[in-house]
């Protein structure tokens, strides 16, 4: 039997580079550690369908029970990896056992970031990445119930939709002026904060968290403003942090993220690293990223996968995103840069609209408010590097598809 | 009970999967080891799960959804009396035996 390919970490990236090489014809031994307990699920329903839902469920698994053993791949749950060791190229678990690897992958995702403020360890401070975050949150959805959330980004703004729909009245607190601002432009944000409010949220912009109060429990917090917000509960969505102190004490290359290549290799060509966890050059611009989605989760482990079997490199989908609050859907596509020029397609008074941003002409990422068939369409027109006319692309009644002004070029 | 349904896959060639019942269409191929994407997890987000289904599977299915239809319209290869999201097929014991063609890939 040759040695294993190991991967650590069962998320997106961890259980879809699994599964690439399985479909990709790697017949030889697979195993899969996760820290975690229980099938590997979903992480995106956890702040949309699980806390929105009427009743108590689960995010849905990613695979079916029986599919790993059905694709020979051997799963070990609820133990973590504690080292690497290179030289004798194997992985040591928690429980002092230790496994060979032939090749290695870690798939060690990112963990939320925490307050560091006082009060930040009182029972009702709650974080939401795991199933058991998602449980928790999930118990404390009472009407009545008082929510701080910290942070507007898309996890603070899924829940604060989500505690309001429950009966709860919830307070976003944002040291930006605006919601959502590292992910998307002014319009947007205004947009979705009307829609917020409308549904009995309320914002505290510019505002930071100073100390949490409570004697056993959370009973309020103390802002930068000095105002004092009583609170049963308090939501912190401040970001993530990749997990890559493994690969730190391997001496691979690490920056804020696992370093690795347009396969998905680390600084050791024996190593990959996927999904949340790496940082690399994004080939469209040239920038050095993280970036934290379940698209590129599953590009990296197709690439990590097709690297290791030798295959030739697939063309990567644009990178993506979508948020739903309140039943409105926000899908983004491309990577935005604050300098781009915004145009907008459409009213948002219509309830359906898009912005796009153009960068010296072409079409860099664009947001659709439920407008499916514009992120479709866009989607393809930033993969394609088109150039678009943007008086013609302003009107929704004009298909998206139809404002190139570059037809003829040659897509890269 | 799970369905017995003929797969074509985009070299053409056919397959028998098992369709189990706790499962969607898209969640069955993607199983099967069929290179769907299915990249937003089924949430009919992206589009990456398009197939074909007979007219008259596609007719007894009832409405598609606007976000569907929407994102099924931008899709290549679309067709209006084929095209289904996969994962917006739920299972059911009328589809045993049904015929599904994947669409080419975006
Ligand atoms: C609430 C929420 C909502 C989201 N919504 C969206 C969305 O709408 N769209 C979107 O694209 N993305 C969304 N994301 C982000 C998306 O879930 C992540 O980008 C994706 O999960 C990354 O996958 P990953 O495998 O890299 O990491 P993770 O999903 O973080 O998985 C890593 C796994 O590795 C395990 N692990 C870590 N260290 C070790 C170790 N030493 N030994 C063993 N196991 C270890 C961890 O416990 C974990 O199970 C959301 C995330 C959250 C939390
Ligand atoms: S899996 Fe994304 S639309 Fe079906």
């Amino acid at each position: 039997m040759s040695t294993p390919i190991v991967v650590v970490g069962a998320g997106h990236a961890g259980v879809h580079t699994a599964s690439r090489l399985v479909e990709l014809g790697y017949r030889g031994e697979l195993i899969l550690i996760d820290e975690e307990d229980g099938l590997p699920y979903e992480r995106p329903p956890l702040s949309k369908d699980v806390l929105a839902g009427a009743e108590s469920h689960e995010p849905p698994a990613l695979r079916k029970q029986d599919y790993y053993e059905d694709k020979g791949i051997r799963r070990i749950a609820g133990s973590a990896v504690t080292a690497v060791d290179r030289s004798a190229r194997e992985i040591c678990l928690a429980d002092g056992s230790t496994i060979p690897y032939h090749r290695l992958i870690l798939a060690t995702g990112s963990r939320a970031r925490t307050l560091d403020v006082p009060g930040a360890a009182l029972p009702g401070v709650q974080v939401l990445k795991t199933r058991a975050d998602g449980r928790n949150l999930k118990a404390m959805l009472r009407p009545g119930v008082r929510f701080v959330i910290v942070g507007a980004g898309y996890i603070g703004m899924e829940v604060a939709a989500a505690a309001v729909k429950s009966g709860c009245s919830a307070t976003v607190l944002e040291y930006q002026d605006r919601s959502m601002s590292r992910v998307t432009s002014e319009d947007v944000s205004r947009y979705f904060e009307d829609l917020h409010v409308a549904e009995g949220v309320q914002f505290a912009f510019g505002s930071s968290l100073e100390r949490i109060e409570g004697s056993d429990r959370v009973e309020g917090v103390v802002t930068s403003d000095g105002e004092t917000i009583p609170a049963d509960v308090v939501v912190v969505g401040i970001g993530v942090l990749p997990n890559q102190e493994l690969a730190e004490a391997a001496g691979l290359d690490c920056s804020d993220g696992i370093v690795v290549d347009e396969h998905a290799r680390t600084s050791d060509p024996e190593i990959y690293a996927v999904g949340d966890v790496t940082r690399f050059t994004c080939p469209r611009e040239g920038v050095s990223m993280r970036l934290e989605c379940v698209q590129n989760a599953m590009a990296q482990a197709d690439s990590a996968a097709r690297h290791i079997l030798g295959l030739d490199a697939a063309v990567a989908e644009v990178p993506w995103f979508w948020t739903v609050q309140h039943g409105v859907r926000l899908q983004t596509a491309g990577v935005r840069s604050s300098e781009d020029h915004v145009v907008r397609r459409g009213d948002p008074a219509d309830g359906k609209f898009a912005v796009l941003y153009l960068r010296d002409g072409r079409l860099a990422a664009l947001d659709t408010i439920n407008a499916l068939g514009d992120f479709a369409a866009g989607k393809k027109l930033i993969a394609a590097g088109a150039r678009l006319d943007p008086v013609l692309a302003a009107d929704r009644a004009v298909k998206l598809a139809t404002t190139r002004t570059d037809d003829l070029a040659i897509s890269r | 009970m799970s369905n017995n349904i003929t797969v074509i896959d985009r070299a053409g060639s056919p397959s028998q999967v098992e369709w189990e019942p706790e499962q969607t269409l898209m969640e069955a191929l993607r199983d099967n080891d069929f290179p769907l994407l299915a990249s937003c997890g089924g949430t009919a987000s992206c589009a990456t799960c398009h197939v074909y289904l007979e007219p008259q599977v596609v007719s007894g299915l009832g409405e598609r959804s606007e976000d569907e239809i929407e994102l099924l319209e931008e899709a290549e290869g679309f067709d209006a009396e084929t095209s289904r999201l996969s994962c917006q097929v739920a299972h059911a014991q009328s589809l045993d035996g049904i015929t599904v063609t994947l669409a080419p890939e975006e």
